[in-house]
Protein backbone atom coordinates (compact mmCIF):
# COMPACT_ATOMS: atom_id res chain seq x y z
CA UNK A 1 0.00 0.00 0.00
CA UNK A 2 0.90 3.54 -1.11
CA UNK A 3 1.68 6.63 0.64
CA UNK A 4 -1.87 7.80 1.14
CA UNK A 5 -2.74 4.83 3.03
CA UNK A 6 -0.02 5.23 5.96
CA UNK A 7 -1.84 7.96 6.84
CA UNK A 8 -3.81 7.70 10.34
CA UNK A 9 -7.33 6.45 10.33
CA UNK A 10 -8.85 9.35 11.42
CA UNK A 11 -7.20 11.46 8.95
CA UNK A 12 -7.89 9.02 5.92
CA UNK A 13 -11.46 8.81 7.29
CA UNK A 14 -11.73 12.82 7.28
CA UNK A 15 -10.72 12.86 3.54
CA UNK A 16 -13.31 10.47 2.08
CA UNK A 17 -15.82 12.56 4.31
CA UNK A 18 -15.21 15.67 3.23
CA UNK A 19 -14.09 14.45 -0.65
CA UNK A 20 -17.77 12.69 -0.88
CA UNK A 21 -19.22 15.63 0.50
CA UNK A 22 -17.75 17.73 -2.35
CA UNK A 23 -19.04 15.43 -4.91
CA UNK A 24 -21.95 14.99 -3.76
CA UNK A 25 -23.32 18.17 -3.06
CA UNK A 26 -22.94 20.07 -6.42
CA UNK A 27 -23.58 19.39 -10.35
CA UNK A 28 -21.06 22.09 -11.36
CA UNK A 29 -19.31 20.48 -14.31
CA UNK A 30 -15.82 21.72 -12.60
CA UNK A 31 -15.77 19.49 -9.79
CA UNK A 32 -17.47 17.37 -11.55
CA UNK A 33 -14.93 16.60 -13.47
CA UNK A 34 -12.33 16.61 -10.74
CA UNK A 35 -13.62 14.23 -8.60
CA UNK A 36 -14.02 11.76 -10.83
CA UNK A 37 -10.45 12.30 -12.41
CA UNK A 38 -9.02 12.37 -8.59
CA UNK A 39 -10.83 8.81 -7.91
CA UNK A 40 -9.85 7.47 -11.19
CA UNK A 41 -6.31 7.86 -10.94
CA UNK A 42 -6.02 6.25 -7.66
CA UNK A 43 -7.46 3.90 -8.62
CA UNK A 44 -5.94 3.09 -11.90
CA UNK A 45 -2.54 3.79 -9.87
CA UNK A 46 -3.65 1.31 -6.97
CA UNK A 47 -5.08 -1.64 -9.52
CA UNK A 48 -3.23 -3.33 -12.08
CA UNK A 49 -4.18 -2.05 -15.99
CA UNK A 50 -6.52 -5.29 -17.06
CA UNK A 51 -8.71 -4.36 -13.78
CA UNK A 52 -8.81 -0.93 -14.22
CA UNK A 53 -10.08 -1.36 -17.93
CA UNK A 54 -12.44 -3.71 -17.75
CA UNK A 55 -14.07 -1.50 -14.37
CA UNK A 56 -13.65 1.28 -16.50
CA UNK A 57 -15.60 -0.36 -19.39
CA UNK A 58 -18.52 -0.79 -17.04
CA UNK A 59 -18.53 2.54 -15.53
CA UNK A 60 -18.53 4.25 -19.06
CA UNK A 61 -21.47 1.97 -19.69
CA UNK A 62 -22.94 3.34 -16.82
CA UNK A 63 -22.00 6.47 -17.68
CA UNK A 64 -24.00 6.44 -21.09
CA UNK A 65 -27.39 4.26 -19.71
CA UNK A 66 -27.54 7.08 -17.25
CA UNK A 67 -27.21 9.96 -19.16
CA UNK A 68 -30.04 8.86 -21.29
CA UNK A 69 -32.37 8.01 -18.52
CA UNK A 70 -32.84 11.68 -17.48
CA UNK A 71 -34.45 13.13 -20.97
CA UNK A 72 -36.81 9.98 -20.71
CA UNK A 73 -38.30 11.77 -17.97
CA UNK A 74 -37.79 15.43 -18.01
CA UNK A 75 -38.73 17.64 -20.58
CA UNK A 76 -37.28 21.04 -19.22
CA UNK A 77 -35.42 23.04 -21.56
CA UNK A 78 -35.13 25.57 -24.21
CA UNK A 79 -32.58 23.90 -26.61
CA UNK A 80 -34.80 21.14 -28.25
CA UNK A 81 -33.43 18.74 -30.55
CA UNK A 82 -36.40 16.59 -31.28
CA UNK A 83 -39.54 15.33 -30.22
CA UNK A 84 -39.98 11.58 -29.27
CA UNK A 85 -43.86 10.53 -28.83
CA UNK A 86 -44.82 14.33 -28.59
CA UNK A 87 -42.88 15.36 -25.67
CA UNK A 88 -39.64 17.32 -26.11
CA UNK A 89 -36.05 15.79 -26.06
CA UNK A 90 -33.89 18.61 -25.01
CA UNK A 91 -29.89 19.29 -24.87
CA UNK A 92 -30.28 20.79 -21.44
CA UNK A 93 -32.09 17.98 -19.75
CA UNK A 94 -28.71 15.87 -21.64
CA UNK A 95 -25.80 18.04 -19.75
CA UNK A 96 -28.22 17.50 -16.57
CA UNK A 97 -28.08 13.78 -17.27
CA UNK A 98 -24.42 13.82 -17.70
CA UNK A 99 -23.57 15.73 -14.92
CA UNK A 100 -25.60 13.71 -12.60
CA UNK A 101 -23.92 10.83 -14.36
CA UNK A 102 -20.82 12.07 -14.03
CA UNK A 103 -21.27 13.14 -10.38
CA UNK A 104 -22.50 9.80 -9.72
CA UNK A 105 -19.82 7.94 -10.82
CA UNK A 106 -17.36 9.64 -9.13
CA UNK A 107 -18.76 8.79 -6.12
CA UNK A 108 -18.70 5.31 -6.41
CA UNK A 109 -15.18 5.48 -7.80
CA UNK A 110 -14.30 7.06 -4.81
CA UNK A 111 -16.10 4.24 -2.60
CA UNK A 112 -13.97 1.98 -4.81
CA UNK A 113 -11.32 3.87 -3.75
CA UNK A 114 -12.28 4.18 0.09
CA UNK A 115 -11.88 0.23 0.17
CA UNK A 116 -8.31 0.61 -0.63
CA UNK A 117 -7.16 2.42 2.25
CA UNK A 118 -10.03 2.21 5.00
CA UNK A 119 -9.80 -1.26 5.95
CA UNK A 120 -12.52 -2.87 8.31
CA UNK A 121 -9.61 -3.04 11.15
CA UNK A 122 -8.86 0.83 10.50
CA UNK A 123 -12.98 1.51 10.79
CA UNK A 124 -13.11 -0.41 13.87
CA UNK A 125 -9.83 1.22 15.43
CA UNK A 126 -11.51 4.66 15.04
CA UNK A 127 -15.42 3.70 16.17
CA UNK A 128 -15.35 0.21 17.78
CA UNK A 129 -14.74 1.64 21.13
CA UNK A 130 -17.35 4.04 20.83
CA UNK A 131 -19.86 2.85 18.95
CA UNK A 132 -19.57 -0.93 19.51
CA UNK A 133 -22.43 -1.90 17.03
CA UNK A 134 -22.87 0.67 14.25
CA UNK A 135 -19.28 0.72 13.65
CA UNK A 136 -19.70 -3.09 12.92
CA UNK A 137 -22.64 -3.46 10.81
CA UNK A 138 -21.14 -0.62 9.00
CA UNK A 139 -17.64 -2.49 8.28
CA UNK A 140 -19.70 -5.18 7.46
CA UNK A 141 -21.96 -3.65 5.12
CA UNK A 142 -19.08 -1.71 3.11
CA UNK A 143 -16.79 -5.10 3.06
CA UNK A 144 -20.41 -6.94 1.80
CA UNK A 145 -19.72 -5.88 -2.04
CA UNK A 146 -15.87 -7.33 -2.44
CA UNK A 147 -16.88 -10.20 -0.15
CA UNK A 148 -19.23 -11.23 -2.13
CA UNK A 149 -17.23 -10.93 -5.31
CA UNK A 150 -14.61 -12.58 -4.12
CA UNK A 151 -16.73 -15.63 -2.68
CA UNK A 152 -19.09 -16.08 -6.11
CA UNK A 153 -15.36 -16.39 -7.74
CA UNK A 154 -14.57 -19.14 -5.46
CA UNK A 155 -17.86 -20.78 -5.81
CA UNK A 156 -17.84 -20.89 -9.80
CA UNK A 157 -13.68 -21.95 -9.42
CA UNK A 158 -14.81 -25.12 -7.46
CA UNK A 159 -17.83 -25.66 -9.84
CA UNK A 160 -15.80 -25.75 -12.74
CA UNK A 161 -13.33 -27.84 -11.30
CA UNK A 162 -16.52 -30.13 -10.53
CA UNK A 163 -17.41 -30.01 -14.10
CA UNK A 164 -20.28 -28.63 -14.25
CA UNK A 165 -21.39 -25.99 -16.06
CA UNK A 166 -19.32 -26.75 -19.25
CA UNK A 167 -21.97 -25.20 -21.79
CA UNK A 168 -20.46 -22.56 -23.51
CA UNK A 169 -23.31 -20.47 -25.22
CA UNK A 170 -24.42 -17.15 -23.42
CA UNK A 171 -27.49 -18.57 -22.03
CA UNK A 172 -25.56 -21.42 -20.53
CA UNK A 173 -22.94 -18.98 -18.30
CA UNK A 174 -25.70 -16.75 -17.63
CA UNK A 175 -27.68 -19.39 -16.05
CA UNK A 176 -24.83 -20.60 -14.48
CA UNK A 177 -24.14 -17.41 -12.82
CA UNK A 178 -27.22 -17.22 -11.47
CA UNK A 179 -26.92 -20.88 -10.20
CA UNK A 180 -23.89 -19.10 -8.32
CA UNK A 181 -25.36 -15.98 -7.18
CA UNK A 182 -28.44 -17.83 -5.82
CA UNK A 183 -25.58 -19.84 -3.93
CA UNK A 184 -23.74 -16.75 -2.53
CA UNK A 185 -26.68 -14.60 -1.34
CA UNK A 186 -27.75 -17.20 1.14
CA UNK A 187 -23.99 -18.30 1.88
CA UNK A 188 -23.57 -14.05 2.32
CA UNK A 189 -26.91 -13.84 4.88
CA UNK A 190 -25.14 -16.80 7.11
CA UNK A 191 -21.67 -15.74 6.71
CA UNK A 192 -22.86 -12.26 8.39
CA UNK A 193 -24.72 -13.81 11.40
CA UNK A 194 -21.29 -15.77 11.67
CA UNK A 195 -19.22 -12.78 11.74
CA UNK A 196 -21.40 -11.33 14.23
CA UNK A 197 -21.26 -14.43 16.27
CA UNK A 198 -17.52 -14.79 16.34
CA UNK A 199 -16.74 -10.88 17.00
CA UNK A 200 -18.97 -11.30 20.53
CA UNK A 201 -17.08 -14.69 21.25
CA UNK A 202 -14.12 -12.70 20.61
CA UNK A 203 -15.40 -9.56 23.28
CA UNK A 204 -16.00 -6.95 21.06
CA UNK A 205 -17.19 -4.10 22.18
CA UNK A 206 -16.41 -5.07 26.39
CA UNK A 207 -14.49 -2.16 28.02
CA UNK A 208 -10.62 -2.48 28.33
CA UNK A 209 -10.29 -4.41 24.97
CA UNK A 210 -7.43 -3.54 22.90
CA UNK A 211 -7.08 -3.44 19.13
CA UNK A 212 -5.47 -5.80 16.81
CA UNK A 213 -3.30 -2.88 14.80
CA UNK A 214 -2.60 0.24 16.42
CA UNK A 215 -2.05 3.36 14.93
CA UNK A 216 0.28 6.16 16.07
CA UNK A 217 -0.78 9.80 15.45
CA UNK A 218 2.45 11.34 13.71
CA UNK A 219 3.19 14.72 13.17
CA UNK A 220 2.48 14.35 9.84
CA UNK A 221 -0.96 13.08 10.39
CA UNK A 222 -1.63 17.03 11.94
CA UNK A 223 -0.49 18.54 9.39
CA UNK A 224 -2.71 16.46 7.19
CA UNK A 225 -5.53 17.05 9.04
CA UNK A 226 -4.43 21.39 9.24
CA UNK A 227 -4.41 21.15 5.27
CA UNK A 228 -7.77 19.14 5.32
CA UNK A 229 -9.42 21.60 7.54
CA UNK A 230 -8.26 24.47 5.81
CA UNK A 231 -9.45 22.94 2.45
CA UNK A 232 -12.38 22.40 3.63
CA UNK A 233 -13.38 25.94 4.67
CA UNK A 234 -12.02 27.08 1.69
CA UNK A 235 -14.07 24.73 -0.40
CA UNK A 236 -17.17 25.64 1.86
CA UNK A 237 -16.87 29.30 2.00
CA UNK A 238 -17.08 28.92 -2.22
CA UNK A 239 -19.96 26.65 -1.75
CA UNK A 240 -21.73 29.49 -0.12
CA UNK A 241 -20.72 32.27 -2.11
CA UNK A 242 -22.62 30.41 -5.00
CA UNK A 243 -19.32 29.73 -6.64
CA UNK A 244 -20.47 25.85 -7.33
CA UNK A 245 -23.75 27.41 -8.46
CA UNK A 246 -24.64 25.65 -12.09
CA UNK A 247 -28.13 25.79 -13.25
CA UNK A 248 -29.64 23.83 -16.09
CA UNK A 249 -32.90 24.29 -16.66
CA UNK A 250 -34.20 26.23 -18.80
CA UNK A 251 -31.13 27.08 -20.48
CA UNK A 252 -28.00 26.09 -19.38
CA UNK A 253 -25.06 28.42 -17.64
CA UNK A 254 -21.99 28.27 -19.18
CA UNK A 255 -18.89 27.83 -17.50
CA UNK A 256 -17.30 31.27 -16.11
CA UNK A 257 -13.82 30.87 -15.18
CA UNK A 258 -14.02 33.99 -12.85
CA UNK A 259 -11.37 34.43 -9.61
CA UNK A 260 -13.88 32.79 -7.25
CA UNK A 261 -13.79 29.66 -9.31
CA UNK A 262 -9.87 29.23 -10.97
CA UNK A 263 -9.18 29.49 -7.29
CA UNK A 264 -11.73 26.56 -6.14
CA UNK A 265 -10.53 24.63 -8.99
CA UNK A 266 -6.89 25.10 -7.87
CA UNK A 267 -8.12 24.32 -4.39
CA UNK A 268 -10.27 20.87 -5.64
CA UNK A 269 -7.69 19.85 -7.88
CA UNK A 270 -4.96 19.68 -4.88
CA UNK A 271 -7.39 17.81 -2.71
CA UNK A 272 -8.87 15.30 -5.62
CA UNK A 273 -6.04 14.66 -6.81
CA UNK A 274 -3.64 14.52 -3.43
CA UNK A 275 -3.73 10.58 -3.22
CA UNK A 276 -3.03 10.03 -7.42
CA UNK A 277 -0.16 12.52 -6.44
CA UNK A 278 1.17 10.18 -3.32
CA UNK A 279 0.79 7.29 -4.90
CA UNK A 280 2.88 8.37 -8.20
CA UNK A 281 5.57 10.01 -5.48
CA UNK A 282 5.95 6.36 -4.03
CA UNK A 283 6.05 4.73 -6.91
CA UNK A 284 8.97 6.80 -8.70
CA UNK A 285 10.61 6.49 -4.98
CA UNK A 286 10.72 2.89 -4.87
CA UNK A 287 11.97 2.24 -8.76
CA UNK A 288 14.83 5.01 -7.82
CA UNK A 289 15.51 2.47 -5.02
CA UNK A 290 15.40 -0.55 -6.79
CA UNK A 291 17.78 0.90 -9.52
CA UNK A 292 20.09 1.57 -7.37
CA UNK A 293 20.27 -2.83 -5.82
CA UNK B 1 -26.19 -22.49 -29.45
CA UNK B 2 -30.13 -22.97 -30.07
CA UNK B 3 -30.84 -21.37 -26.82
CA UNK B 4 -28.77 -18.26 -27.78
CA UNK B 5 -30.37 -18.13 -31.18
CA UNK B 6 -33.46 -18.06 -28.96
CA UNK B 7 -32.88 -15.34 -26.77
CA UNK B 8 -31.06 -13.32 -29.44
CA UNK B 9 -34.18 -13.47 -31.40
CA UNK B 10 -36.32 -12.23 -28.24
CA UNK B 11 -34.55 -9.77 -27.52
CA UNK B 12 -34.79 -8.27 -30.70
CA UNK B 13 -38.06 -8.60 -31.23
CA UNK B 14 -38.12 -6.27 -28.34
CA UNK B 15 -35.98 -3.67 -29.64
CA UNK B 16 -38.02 -3.68 -32.32
CA UNK B 17 -41.23 -3.26 -30.66
CA UNK B 18 -39.44 -0.23 -28.10
CA UNK B 19 -38.29 1.43 -31.69
CA UNK B 20 -42.22 0.80 -33.28
CA UNK B 21 -44.17 2.45 -30.24
CA UNK B 22 -41.31 5.36 -30.50
CA UNK B 23 -42.57 8.47 -32.87
CA UNK B 24 -39.65 10.87 -33.17
CA UNK B 25 -40.48 14.11 -34.82
CA UNK B 26 -38.39 16.80 -35.67
CA UNK B 27 -39.19 20.27 -34.80
CA UNK B 28 -40.42 21.85 -37.75
CA UNK B 29 -42.44 19.05 -38.22
CA UNK B 30 -44.22 19.05 -34.71
CA UNK B 31 -45.11 22.46 -34.54
CA UNK B 32 -46.31 22.33 -37.75
CA UNK B 33 -49.85 22.06 -36.28
CA UNK B 34 -53.41 23.11 -38.59
CA UNK B 35 -55.17 25.86 -37.13
CA UNK B 36 -58.97 26.10 -38.63
CA UNK B 37 -59.60 29.50 -40.08
CA UNK B 38 -62.18 31.15 -37.97
CA UNK B 39 -65.49 31.71 -40.21
CA UNK B 40 -68.99 33.42 -39.54
CA UNK B 41 -70.45 30.40 -38.06
CA UNK B 42 -67.28 28.05 -36.42
CA UNK B 43 -67.62 27.63 -32.60
CA UNK B 44 -65.10 29.40 -31.10
CA UNK B 45 -63.43 29.56 -27.38
CA UNK B 46 -60.57 31.95 -25.97
CA UNK B 47 -57.35 31.36 -24.65
CA UNK B 48 -55.07 33.49 -22.56
CA UNK B 49 -52.27 32.47 -20.67
CA UNK B 50 -50.86 34.62 -17.68
CA UNK B 51 -48.48 34.43 -14.73
CA UNK B 52 -48.69 37.75 -12.99
CA UNK B 53 -48.54 36.50 -10.09
CA UNK B 54 -45.23 35.89 -10.20
CA UNK B 55 -44.32 39.37 -10.42
CA UNK B 56 -45.28 39.65 -6.75
CA UNK B 57 -43.43 36.54 -5.79
CA UNK B 58 -40.00 37.65 -7.74
CA UNK B 59 -37.42 36.27 -4.72
CA UNK B 60 -38.93 33.16 -5.09
CA UNK B 61 -38.25 32.45 -8.03
CA UNK B 62 -34.86 30.25 -9.06
CA UNK B 63 -32.18 32.71 -10.65
CA UNK B 64 -32.08 30.93 -13.75
CA UNK B 65 -35.63 31.98 -14.27
CA UNK B 66 -35.50 35.77 -13.14
CA UNK B 67 -35.16 37.13 -16.72
CA UNK B 68 -37.71 38.90 -18.74
CA UNK B 69 -37.76 36.10 -21.67
CA UNK B 70 -38.87 34.00 -19.31
CA UNK B 71 -41.90 35.45 -17.42
CA UNK B 72 -42.97 38.50 -19.94
CA UNK B 73 -42.99 41.93 -17.44
CA UNK B 74 -46.77 42.26 -17.73
CA UNK B 75 -47.50 38.75 -16.66
CA UNK B 76 -48.92 37.39 -20.38
CA UNK B 77 -47.07 34.74 -21.78
CA UNK B 78 -50.36 34.66 -23.86
CA UNK B 79 -52.77 37.11 -24.43
CA UNK B 80 -56.79 36.43 -25.65
CA UNK B 81 -56.38 34.14 -28.37
CA UNK B 82 -59.75 32.80 -30.27
CA UNK B 83 -59.55 29.22 -31.30
CA UNK B 84 -61.93 27.54 -33.44
CA UNK B 85 -63.62 24.46 -31.30
CA UNK B 86 -63.72 21.39 -33.15
CA UNK B 87 -66.27 19.01 -31.82
CA UNK B 88 -65.51 17.30 -28.85
CA UNK B 89 -62.63 19.35 -27.55
CA UNK B 90 -61.33 19.85 -24.01
CA UNK B 91 -59.85 22.62 -22.35
CA UNK B 92 -56.53 20.58 -22.85
CA UNK B 93 -56.87 20.17 -26.41
CA UNK B 94 -57.34 23.92 -26.66
CA UNK B 95 -54.41 24.43 -24.54
CA UNK B 96 -52.23 21.82 -26.98
CA UNK B 97 -53.09 23.17 -30.32
CA UNK B 98 -52.12 26.80 -28.67
CA UNK B 99 -48.75 26.39 -27.44
CA UNK B 100 -47.82 24.37 -30.61
CA UNK B 101 -49.23 26.82 -32.42
CA UNK B 102 -47.17 29.76 -30.99
CA UNK B 103 -44.26 28.02 -30.28
CA UNK B 104 -44.22 28.19 -26.33
CA UNK B 105 -42.93 25.45 -24.27
CA UNK B 106 -45.44 23.21 -22.38
CA UNK B 107 -44.43 19.89 -20.21
CA UNK B 108 -47.41 17.85 -19.13
CA UNK B 109 -47.96 14.43 -17.06
CA UNK B 110 -50.11 11.90 -19.62
CA UNK B 111 -53.88 10.90 -18.14
CA UNK B 112 -51.70 7.48 -17.79
CA UNK B 113 -49.36 8.70 -15.65
CA UNK B 114 -50.77 9.95 -12.55
CA UNK B 115 -53.83 8.51 -9.83
CA UNK B 116 -56.51 10.65 -11.35
CA UNK B 117 -56.56 9.64 -14.54
CA UNK B 118 -56.12 13.35 -15.88
CA UNK B 119 -53.63 15.63 -17.51
CA UNK B 120 -51.62 17.55 -15.46
CA UNK B 121 -49.44 20.65 -16.55
CA UNK B 122 -46.45 20.58 -15.08
CA UNK B 123 -45.01 23.58 -16.46
CA UNK B 124 -45.58 26.10 -19.50
CA UNK B 125 -43.03 28.53 -20.76
CA UNK B 126 -40.18 26.82 -18.67
CA UNK B 127 -42.22 27.98 -15.42
CA UNK B 128 -42.94 24.50 -14.17
CA UNK B 129 -44.97 23.51 -10.41
CA UNK B 130 -42.73 24.93 -7.47
CA UNK B 131 -40.74 27.18 -9.67
CA UNK B 132 -42.10 30.20 -7.72
CA UNK B 133 -42.14 28.36 -3.99
CA UNK B 134 -43.55 25.05 -2.64
CA UNK B 135 -47.45 26.06 -3.43
CA UNK B 136 -46.80 27.47 -6.59
CA UNK B 137 -48.12 25.90 -10.05
CA UNK B 138 -50.74 26.43 -12.62
CA UNK B 139 -54.28 26.08 -12.52
CA UNK B 140 -57.54 27.10 -15.24
CA UNK B 141 -60.21 29.09 -15.32
CA UNK B 142 -63.42 28.99 -17.63
CA UNK B 143 -65.59 31.80 -17.60
CA UNK B 144 -63.83 33.26 -14.43
CA UNK B 145 -64.70 29.39 -12.77
CA UNK B 146 -62.30 27.15 -11.27
CA UNK B 147 -63.51 23.84 -12.41
CA UNK B 148 -63.53 20.53 -10.51
CA UNK B 149 -61.69 18.17 -12.89
CA UNK B 150 -58.58 18.31 -14.88
CA UNK B 151 -58.37 20.03 -18.44
CA UNK B 152 -58.74 17.23 -20.83
CA UNK B 153 -61.89 16.15 -18.75
CA UNK B 154 -63.69 19.22 -19.19
CA UNK B 155 -65.85 19.39 -22.35
CA UNK B 156 -65.58 22.91 -23.93
CA UNK B 157 -68.65 25.13 -25.98
CA UNK B 158 -69.12 27.81 -28.09
CA UNK B 159 -67.75 31.25 -27.03
CA UNK B 160 -66.00 29.63 -23.88
CA UNK B 161 -63.52 31.66 -22.02
CA UNK B 162 -60.33 29.40 -20.60
CA UNK B 163 -57.29 30.62 -19.30
CA UNK B 164 -54.18 29.20 -17.56
CA UNK B 165 -53.17 30.74 -14.67
CA UNK B 166 -49.70 30.75 -12.61
CA UNK B 167 -50.73 30.41 -8.69
CA UNK B 168 -47.91 31.05 -6.21
CA UNK B 169 -50.17 29.98 -3.12
CA UNK B 170 -52.15 27.06 -4.30
CA UNK B 171 -54.85 29.24 -5.75
CA UNK B 172 -55.45 31.36 -3.12
CA UNK B 173 -53.84 34.41 -4.67
CA UNK B 174 -56.22 34.14 -7.69
CA UNK B 175 -59.28 33.23 -6.32
CA UNK B 176 -59.33 29.35 -6.60
CA UNK B 177 -58.58 28.41 -2.96
CA UNK B 178 -60.04 24.89 -2.42
CA UNK B 179 -63.73 24.24 -1.04
CA UNK B 180 -63.74 23.43 2.40
CA UNK B 181 -65.05 19.87 3.08
CA UNK B 182 -68.33 20.25 5.24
Amino acid sequence: MGDFASFHPAVSFVYYVLVLAVSMFTLHPVPVVISMAGAFLYFALTHRIRVTVSDAVFYILLFILLSLTNPLFVHNGETILFFMNGNPITLEVFLYGMAMAGMLIGVMYWCKCYQIVMTSDKFLYLFGRAVPRLSLVLSMALRFIPLFKKHAGEVRRVQKTMGMYAGTGITDRLLFSLRVFDSVAGWSLENAIDTADSMRARGYGLKGRSNFSVFPFEKKDLLMLAVLAAAAAAVLGGYFAGVFDFSYYPAADQVAFGSGLIVQTVILSALMLLPAVLEIKEKIKWNYLKSGI
Amino acid sequence: MKKDILILGAVILLVILLAAGTDIQSVDEYYLTHIDDITEDSETVTLSINCSTVLDNWDRLPESLQDEAYVPSDGWIMKKTEYVLRPGDTAFDILNRAVRHQKIQMEYQGADANVYNSVYIQGIHYLYEYSCGPLSGWMYRVNGEFPDCGCDAYQLKDGDRIEFIYTCDLGRDIGGEMRKEE
